[in-house]
């Protein structure tokens, strides 16, 4: 039997070391199903999106215009924010709770590792795979904007690198709050189906409806849905989308300071980690 | 030697102190509402024994055993694992500590080498350098790349002793590890943990199967709605038990009129070919020389005289409160 002093602290540590980051990511890529939704509403939403226009465009030039208007980039990223907000919170809410759910949980504690490490390590974990995934997706959309446009067309200026940039960084907050909401809510319920559908009701429903109408008295509280600061924030090039759901994406909230969108967004995302390493730490094992 | 003992004072721990036992607990309590489900335990395990935590079900097994792990909070009384005061040091308690607690549970859709990965990963160190002999030792090798979800239970529990493995444990605190398991796979876990033991490690087994306890272990504590009522050496604790002497006699109807009432048998029974005499208790050696020499000196022949020590079954059912009644 050898010595385990030397371990020992190092097991106390709320930080999480690499090999235990792995590990959750190894958890998490080998669930199939998971990732395959993952990957279609990421990566496969713009493959597909974009081949079909690329195909139509190259069977008929005249009727069917370049793949990669500035629209049609518009639509693209507005459809994966949307499609991918819900594989980032199915993903955070699975990194949150599988462990409970499969009764590993127990086995982790066990070791003797700190709880909030076992918690802070699926951070990295789960982001590593869902921010990866999503910017391949955006690189094609943004590949074909670049490449496939006509920027002599009518309003089809191709945008500039900056822009396209900005609509990248906002479309990976936007999964990052979506997987750690997810992942907080996972954590403290214990378990998956529940937070999904909670947020998936949040982000098609309730952030829709709200924005679409200033309350009086009212707006204040309405700003503080993490979607409507999510879409104030939202870049001008990704203003021209063709927008699904019951508003057309018309939001009427008046514009929030930039400060105030930031607090809200990291309230979010701050929060709900510390409810879901709170009940990590304190839950019976 | 432990001495038998029924709820006894002792000194609190002290912390990472190489004493006597692995594991130490006065006191404790344990209350889920109303109910109380440990209540005021004390329980010494030996460094180095096999030790079984013997008690019918929902009598309190798993609760005290995650009150040890630090999986739920005690309401009150000590700890110590190790020497190590748990909660206060439960995290250096834990990296000598391998246990399973209830049914062991892994990520399906995973292979068997891949949790013992995660959980390496968790312990950190050495631990990733023993998940092949872990594997080896639990025969589950030629199954190590196949999903957890295609195991059987007995492959799930060896899968949960190869997770122990893991910390090169000074301590096992195994819950119910005989569970599920068919006679071979009891035999196999069964020299799995004495092959442990014979290493100088020390085993805790909770489970109500008393026969395995019986061949596993040589040190058991009874527990009965949630309180320790008896620890010790099995042979010591069961040598309190009531034995019977079996007496093949002539004339067992007279034979039993000699005895009389002896203060020493709880019962007499005449049978077809001699008597059963039920013992109260006390050195049943003596008692059947006794039995012996009065029959003989009523002048009644006796064919053969047989001790039949009780089993700790026996024993087990005639100080747990519960069976006992339900019997």
């Amino acid at each position: 039997m050898t010595e385990h002093r030397g371990t020992a602290a190092r097991r106390a540590s709320w930080l999480p070391p690499v090999p235990l980051i792995g590990a959750k990511i190894l958890d998490l890529r080998k669930r199939s199903i998971l990732m395959a939704v993952t990957a279609a509403f990421t990566v496969g939403l713009p493959v597909i999106f974009y081949g079909i226009r690329i195909i139509y465009h190259l069977s008929d030039p005249a009727r069917y215009g370049p793949a990669g208007t500035p629209s049609a980039f518009a639509t693209t990223v507005t459809l994966m924010a949307e499609f991918g907000f819900i594989a980032a919170v199915a993903l955070g809410a699975t990194a949150g709770s599988d462990d409970l759910a499969d009764g590993m949980f127990r086995h982790l504690v066990i070791t003797g590792r700190s709880r909030l490490a076992l918690y802070l390590a699926r951070i990295p974990a789960g982001l590593s795979i869902l921010l990866v995934l999503a910017a391949l997706g955006f690189s094609v959309a943004a590949l074909v904007t670049g490449f496939l446009n006509d920027p002599h067309a009518p309003g089809a200026l191709t945008p500039s690198a900056g822009s396209l940039a900005g609509a990248g960084v906002w479309l990976e907050l936007y999964l990052v709050i979506g997987f750690t909401v997810g992942l907080g809510l996972g954590a403290a319920m214990g378990q998956r189906t529940v937070p999904v559908v909670l947020l998936i009701v949040l982000e098609i429903i309730v952030t829709p409806a709200l924005a679409d109408h200033a309350i009086p008295y009212f707006v204040n509280v309405e700003r503080l849905f993490v979607g409507v600061a999510m879409d104030q924030l939202q870049p001008a090039v990704l203003a021209g989308a063709v927008h699904v759901g019951p508003t057309g994406g018309k939001f009427q909230i008046p514009p929030m300071p930039v400060w105030a969108m930031a607090a809200v967004i990291a309230g979010w995302i701050i929060g709900w980690q510390v409810v879901g390493a709170w009940k990590m730490a304190t839950r019976d094992a | 030697m432990t001495t038998v003992s029924e709820r006894g004072a002792a000194p609190p721990p002290h912390s990472g102190e190489p004493g006597r036992w692995a594991v130490e607990v006065h006191g404790l309590t344990k209350r889920f509402g109303a109910r109380t489900a440990v209540d005021a335990v004390d329980l010494l395990v030996p460094r180095g024994s096999a030790f079984g935590y013997l008690g019918p079900n929902g009598a309190g097994k798993t609760t005290l055993i995650r009150a040890l792990l630090g999986l739920t909070r005690a309401d009150s009384g000590t700890i110590s694992l190790l020497g190590f005061p748990v909660p206060g040091e439960r995290g250096r308690a834990l990296t000598q500590v391998g246990a399973i607690v209830d049914e062991p549970r892994f990520h399906g859709h995973l292979t068997g080498r891949e949790n013992l990965k995660i959980l390496s990963a968790a312990r950190g160190g050495d631990a990733g350098r023993r998940i092949a002999p872990a594997l080896e030792r639990t025969r589950l090798t030629q199954r190590a790349d196949d999903k957890v979800s295609t195991y059987s239970m007995g492959m799930r529990q060896r899968l949960g002793l190869a997770s122990c493995m893991l910390a090169d444990p000074q301590l096992l605190v195994l819950d119910e590890p005989m569970n599920g398991l068919d006679p071979a796979g009891m035999h196999e876990t069964r020299e799995i943990i004495r092959g442990l033991v014979e290493e100088g490690r020390t085993v805790m087994l909770s489970s109500h199967l008393l026969a395995e306890v019986e061949r596993t272990c040589d040190q058991i504590a009874i527990v009965d709605r949630g309180r320790v009522i008896r620890q010790g050496p099995i042979g010591e604790l069961t040598a309190q038990a009531e034995a019977a002497v079996e007496v093949q006699c002539a004339d067992p109807a007279n034979a039993a009129r000699a005895l009389g009432g002896p203060e020493f048998a709880s019962r007499i029974t005449v049978t077809q070919d001699g008597l059963n005499i039920e013992l109260r208790g006390g050195p049943a050696r003596q008692q059947a020389a006794e039995i012996n020499r009065r029959l003989a000196t009523a002048g009644i022949a006796v064919h053969g005289l047989r001790l039949a020590r009780a089993s700790l079954e026996d024993w087990f059912l005639s100080v747990t409160s519960r069976l006992g009644e339900e019997q």
